[in-house]
């Protein structure tokens, strides 16, 4: 097919509308960037664009030393990590009973879960639950809150109705109950979803913020979310930090240097699985989509 | 002829029990492998929907949920009475309904145009770039646009003030704080929110565009007459879901872009309540609050999903 020129007009427009909305999408990060590498002096004096002026990590040498940023750093690992297994597990584990056909009680199950999608107790209710368990100003609270989430859950369950019926019946002649088909016959060939909703769970736990706040009294066991909104928010952990280093190190820091070396410390883990999470999630959110 | 249909009803449903306890007695396995999800479901959301019942009584520590005494509806009495609340559930509204209006389009503009490009690379690489917000946490995309639209030290303010010698206070004028949050949720979630309108793009039969061209139909006249109607029930799936999200502009991005001088819009129900029941130990009032707000939201959806009924493209 030929291309007329009002057609050559149009892809010439798109394009240029794509790359601009790219170039959207990708400056605030540079610009964040730059000014965490940036001097104190560029920094106060706005030069700072979407290069560093006068490069410097002086910003996160201060975060580092200063403030209890790698603490948090380590609670985010453990509440991600732990919390990223628990759910996967139990999502998996009522995913498969719900995708099989003759599942005793599979409809009203179902219908049981989506209903919380749609309503909830809501923050007091779940909150005064939570104490009465005892699990205020423990991890648990956090990994209790979304341990299994509907439409995570569903798009395993979309993926295991896909399996052919004879793999599972073969797998039983050979003797295998029910846990041993799933671990061993099923979750192999899972992997795709497996990784698209593990890397869900991921950044959710990653990213939690409102939970943190919630259950989290001790200011000990912050996470990097919690501690980087301090950051950006107290400009005294600023003036503390400045009277720290005028003793030792002899130089000043901005609240713009410190904010955005949080959030590049925030962004930088993500950034780092981006490519490989993006090989899959396209795939996952289409799952879920279609069958949701 | 009539005791034999009674005979057979009978029959048939000793034959369905008989049929379920084997059912039963089969998937035992299964559900053994499904306690952990009924726990988690009984323990940690339905048995705070009991809690809700707070909402209607005066709630003290001493008493707890189920001693503390009734109130009848003394609690949204004074939420619909009080200013302050009254305030609260109109920025929910203004801000979730804006929010919706603004950004639902864009998606599915930046999906059409998208379906347009040919270059595989362009496309693949492209679209990375429109993805990566949404991974990020609020409190990194509210950090990042408070401090570009700041007064003093943001970027968007040295621009105009080295070009023109002109500052604005974004973030504390009413009306420029609402156009930064709505662009900030657009810029998270915009480029993402088109993943699920490209995938109902690539159903489209590619035989339905060569038709429309070799009948002379130009770009934009096959953009509005084939891309967009297949797309339709996507619209709308998502117009449904979107809806029951109205009132929850998400408690996140509000606590971490709002600021002191435009509380007055800014305070939402969620924050607020985070404030109250948490910061001041509010139970009851709070709980109607929140009570208040599953309730509306749940019934947009319902209302939404009825109307798409009758066009035929309900979720249920």
């Amino acid at each position: 097919m030929k291309t007329t020129r009002s057609e050559r007009i149009f892809y010439a427009v798109n394009y240029i509308v794509l790359t601009l909305g790219a170039v959207i999408c990708v400056l605030p990060f540079l610009h964040v960037a730059s000014q965490s590498l940036s001097s104190y002096r560029a920094n106060t004096s706005g030069l700072v664009g979407i290069v560093p002026v006068e490069f410097n990590v002086d910003a996160y040498k201060q975060l580092f030393q200063g403030t209890r940023i790698l603490p948090a750093l380590l609670n985010s690992v453990k509440i991600t990590v732990v919390g990223t297994v628990l759910s996967m597990l139990c999502s998996v584990m009522a995913a498969y009973p719900l995708s099989r056909q003759h599942f005793w009680g599979r409809k009203f199950f179902m219908k049981a879960i989506v209903f919380t999608m749609l309503f909830n107790g809501g923050m007091i209710p779940t909150y005064l639950n939570m104490r009465s368990l005892g699990l205020v100003n423990s991890y648990g609270a956090l990994w209790m809150l979304n341990l299994i989430n509907p439409y995570n859950m569903i798009i395993i369950r979309s993926f295991f109705e896909e399996m052919p019926q004879e793999l599972i019946d073969a797998a039983k002649i050979d003797g295998c109950t029910e846990m041993q088909t799933l671990w061993h016959i099923i979750l192999p060939l899972s992997l795709p979803v497996l990784v698209t909703v593990g890397m869900f769970y991921l950044i959710w736990y990653w990213d939690l913020f409102q939970g943190v706040l919630i259950y989290i009294t001790d200011t000990k066991k912050y996470n990097l979310v919690v501690l980087v909104n301090q950051l950006i928010n107290q400009n005294d952990i600023v003036d503390k930090l400045n009277r720290r280093s005028g003793s030792a190190m002899a130089v000043q820091i901005s609240p713009e240097m410190i904010r955005s070396a949080g959030i590049m410390i925030m962004v930088i883990p993500i950034i780092c699985i981006y490519p490989f999470l993006q090989k899959y999630f396209v795939k996952g959110v289409m799952i879920g989509s279609v069958k949701g | 002829m009539l005791s034999d249909s009674a005979v057979n009803r009978r029959r048939n449903l000793k034959l369905y029990a008989a049929d379920q306890r084997l059912k039963f007695r089969r998937s035992i396995p299964l559900l053994l492998m499904f306690l952990p999800a009924i726990a988690y479901f009984i323990v940690f959301k339905y048995v705070p929907m009991l809690g809700l019942q707070i909402a209607f009584r005066n709630y003290f520590l001493m008493d707890g949920i189920w001693k503390s005494p009734w109130v009848g509806l003394d609690n949204f009495r004074f939420l619909l009475s009080s200013g302050q609340t009254l305030a609260t559930i109109r920025n929910t509204f203004v801000l979730g309904i804006l929010g919706v209006l603004v950004s639902f389009p864009i998606p599915i503009l930046i999906a059409l145009l998208f379906n347009e490009v040919r270059n595989r690379t362009y496309k693949n690489l492209v679209q990375s770039f429109y993805y990566m917000p949404h991974f990020l946490s609020w409190v990194v995309v509210g950090g990042i646009f408070t401090g570009i639209f700041a007064l003093d030290s943001g970027v968007i303010n040295a621009i105009t003030y080295k070009l023109f010698g002109f500052k604005y206070a974004y973030l504390y004028n009413e009306g420029s704080w609402i156009a930064v949050f709505l662009s900030a949720r657009i810029w998270k979630e915009g480029g993402f929110s088109a993943i699920i309108y490209l995938a109902a793009l690539t159903n489209v039969p590619p035989e339905l565009y060569e038709a429309a061209a070799i009948d002379g139909a130009g770009k934009l006249k096959r953009i509005i007459h084939i891309t967009l109607p297949s797309i339709i029930p996507t619209i709308i799936t998502m117009l449904i879901i979107n809806m029951g999200k109205v009132m929850e502009i998400g408690f996140d991005q509000v606590y971490t872009m709002q600021n002191d001088v435009v509380y007055n819009v800014s305070e939402v129900i969620s924050t607020y309540v985070y404030k109250i029941g948490l910061g001041r130990g509010q139970f009851s009032l709070s709980t109607a609050m929140g009570l208040f707000e599953s309730v509306v939201s749940l019934t947009l959806v319902l209302i939404t999903n009825s109307i798409a009924k009758r066009f035929d493209k309900g979720l249920w």
